[in-house]
């Protein structure tokens, strides 16, 4: 789906911290507890700050279209009931995809506070995957 | 089961004795979604007498007392903020982000009113002769009122309201007849803020309340946003009757764009300004001025740019440009386009008989931006209030100007340059209340007054900021000696 608006954007980033949020709970479990319990808070709190971002950063809005940023290039199908060694691997793609998607958004985005925390956001995930390696 | 709106009055929601109501539809599909009372001049007064018995606890009330009342509700508007703007939408037609957006302007006014208790302050001297010190108070009036229109049903209210509310008046809100909804969800969460009964009241209707608020003695003020005919009705009328007034009216705003603005960066502020809220705003852009050999490129761009916006039902999140709030306003625009095209204007976008897939009977027009405008065209004085944008070339910036100072209005204006000259030249010689510089739309934050000029502002005061302080409370100067 093509993420022409500020609005439309938000919301799949608001979509993609709630799956985040659901795999990282699910997938803590056993032996990756320790590993994947601060994530799970994490997306919480990241979901938080951006549904803030909607309602408190809109004010200045700008009506143009935002093209060439579409949902389907930041699919993430999560399942949580893999072994260990998946998990992980399932991980990397899913902080990967999050923060290819932040870095390509904050691109487009024609307001500069959303513009830096979704830098800011891109930057958390790019510093996962150094964690994974 | 359609919703049938009651008012609010004494701290209570009663249902209104009126016998004539009025239905209330969601732009983006003709449907009703709900019925306002046209309430009686006898529902005024009970709401007037309400407000008048509050207000002489509300005034021994210590201001920070107040402002803590303030505190409760914006973290009721937070709490709902999604409600809100979902209802705003859903009633006005508006996308909702831009919903959002207003509902964050709203909260703005009660965060800048919770500083009343500094706000507020008076000053004084010792001495002003040996022994004897003066002191100025600031202190509440009494009853204010105001009289809001549709385009922004649930913020134009809290440009006043909180700040009335806090300096230690209370307050009567007529919310517009065209969408009253968002207004009245707004008064579910002053209810949980928990100011005494009568402090705050809701009275629906139409001119009928109008006139019966404007004649009553009790009360003391009113503030008015809507058109110039009704703004300039309602100053006299007040004024005549011994109270307040502040009106803020129509408006014809020119964007002016010379030839050193930066082309990329805009375009997209001119889009706002002309068709976000789908024009209907006091501070849209309803006029470019292309000032030399800018003209070609920009036509061109603004064509391209404005043909790519989605046109749609607002609650939907793809959606760029909702309808507009009615039917009859649907009509009244498209008048106006045919009337611009009799007048030689040229279209060169034509936002006329967009469909809307799923939404047959919505009140859709399409972004349409009109070329060879000249300034004697209807097109170019009188306020369309639609996506609707008219193309003026002009020579130079003295003719720009020369084009502003024709128009009676004086709500808005913006200039898009890279030249600080350019730039300090506008603000200072164009007599327009709200200027934009590389800005579009000039809509001032709250700690700001929302200004105005001409024929787009009768009063002394505004609303918003230290203006709105200023025009609800009064000065009391003690002078003191003791023996």
């Amino acid at each position: 789906m093509e993420l022409g608006t500020f609005g439309a954007i938000l919301r799949f980033a608001m979509e993609l911290e709630e799956q985040a949020g659901r795999f990282y709970r699910e997938a803590g479990q056993g032996e990756l507890e320790g590993t994947f319990d601060g994530r799970a808070q994490s997306a919480r709190k990241r979901l938080r700050r951006l549904e803030r971002a909607r309602r408190e950063m809109v004010s200045e809005m700008l009506l143009e279209s935002i093209s060439d940023l579409d949902s389907d290039d930041y699919t993430v199908v999560l399942d949580a009931g893999a072994g260990q060694g998946e998990l992980l691997r399932r991980a990397r793609y899913l902080e990967a995809t999050c923060a290819r998607f932040y870095r390509d958004a904050a691109a487009k985005m024609p307001i500069r506070e959303v513009v830096r925390l979704f830098e800011r956001l891109a930057r958390e995930n790019e510093q996962r995957l150094t964690e994974h390696r | 089961m359609i919703k049938v709106l009651e008012n609010y009055v004494g701290g209570r929601w009663v249902p209104s004795g009126a016998d004539r109501f009025l239905d209330i539809d969601n732009p983006a599909s003709g449907k009703v979604i709900a019925r306002v009372p046209l309430s009686t001049a006898g529902e005024v007064s009970d709401a007037v007498a309400a407000a008048k018995e509050a207000f002489r606890e509300w005034r021994e009330t210590p201001p920070l007392v107040r402002a803590r009342c303030m505190l409760r509700l914006k973290g009721s508007m937070e709490d709902r903020f999604e409600d809100l703007a979902r209802t705003c939408t859903r009633e006005h037609g508006k996308v909702l982000d831009e919903a959002r957006g207003e509902i964050r302007r709203a909260i703005e006014n009660v965060e800048v009113a919770v500083s009343v208790p500094s706000l507020m302050m008076g000053y004084n001297a010792e001495d002003i002769a040996a022994g004897i010190d003066e002191e100025c108070v600031l202190q509440p009036v009494g009853v204010f009122c105001c009289v809001a229109p549709f385009n922004f049903p649930a913020m134009v209210p809290f440009w006043f309201l909180p700040y009335a509310v806090t300096c230690g008046n209370t307050y009567i809100v007529k919310p517009s007849e065209i969408c009253p909804m968002s207004q009245n969800l707004l008064f579910e969460l002053l209810d949980e803020a928990d100011m005494p009964p009568g402090v705050v009241n809701l009275v629906n209707g139409d001119s009928g309340v109008v006139d019966a608020l404007l004649a009553h003695p009790d009360v003391a003020g009113v503030s008015f946003v809507g058109s110039t005919p009704v703004a300039k009705h309602i100053y006299r009328t007040a004024a005549a009757n011994g109270k307040r007034a502040q009106c803020q009216a129509g408006a014809k705003n020119c964007l002016v764009v010379m030839p050193d603005a930066v082309l990329d960066r805009t375009i997209p502020n001119l889009l706002t300004s002309a068709f976000g809220n789908t024009g209907q705003r006091c501070l849209s852009g309803a006029l470019v001025l292309a000032v030399g050999d800018v003209y070609e490129p920009l036509a061109e761009q603004l064509v391209a740019a404005a043909s790519r916006l989605k046109v749609g039902n607002g609650l939907d999140e793809t959606v760029q440009v909702g309808p507009v709030v009615s039917q009859k306003a649907l009509d009244r625009i498209l008048g106006y386009i045919d009337r611009g095209l009799e007048e030689g204007a040229e279209l060169i976008l034509d936002g006329r008989g967009v469909q809307v897939e799923g939404h047959p009977d919505g009140y859709f027009c399409g972004p349409t931006i009109l070329d060879q405008v000249s300034p004697e065209m209807t097109i170019a004085r009188e306020e369309i209030f639609g996506p609707v944008l008219g193309i003026i070339r002009v020579a130079d910036f003295d003719e720009a100007l020369s084009v502003i100072e024709g128009i009676r209005y004086g709500n808005a204006a913006s200039l898009f340059t890279s030249s600080g000259k350019w730039a300090r030249e506008f603000k200072y010689r164009v007599r327009c209340g709200n200027i934009g510089i590389n800005i579009g739309v000039a809509a001032p934050i709250a700690t700001f007054p929302f200004a105005g000029m001409k024929d787009s502002f009768f009063g002394d005061l505004h609303g918003q900021g230290r203006d709105a302080i200023q025009f609800f409370t009064d000065r009391k100067v003690v002078i003191t000696r003791w023996f």
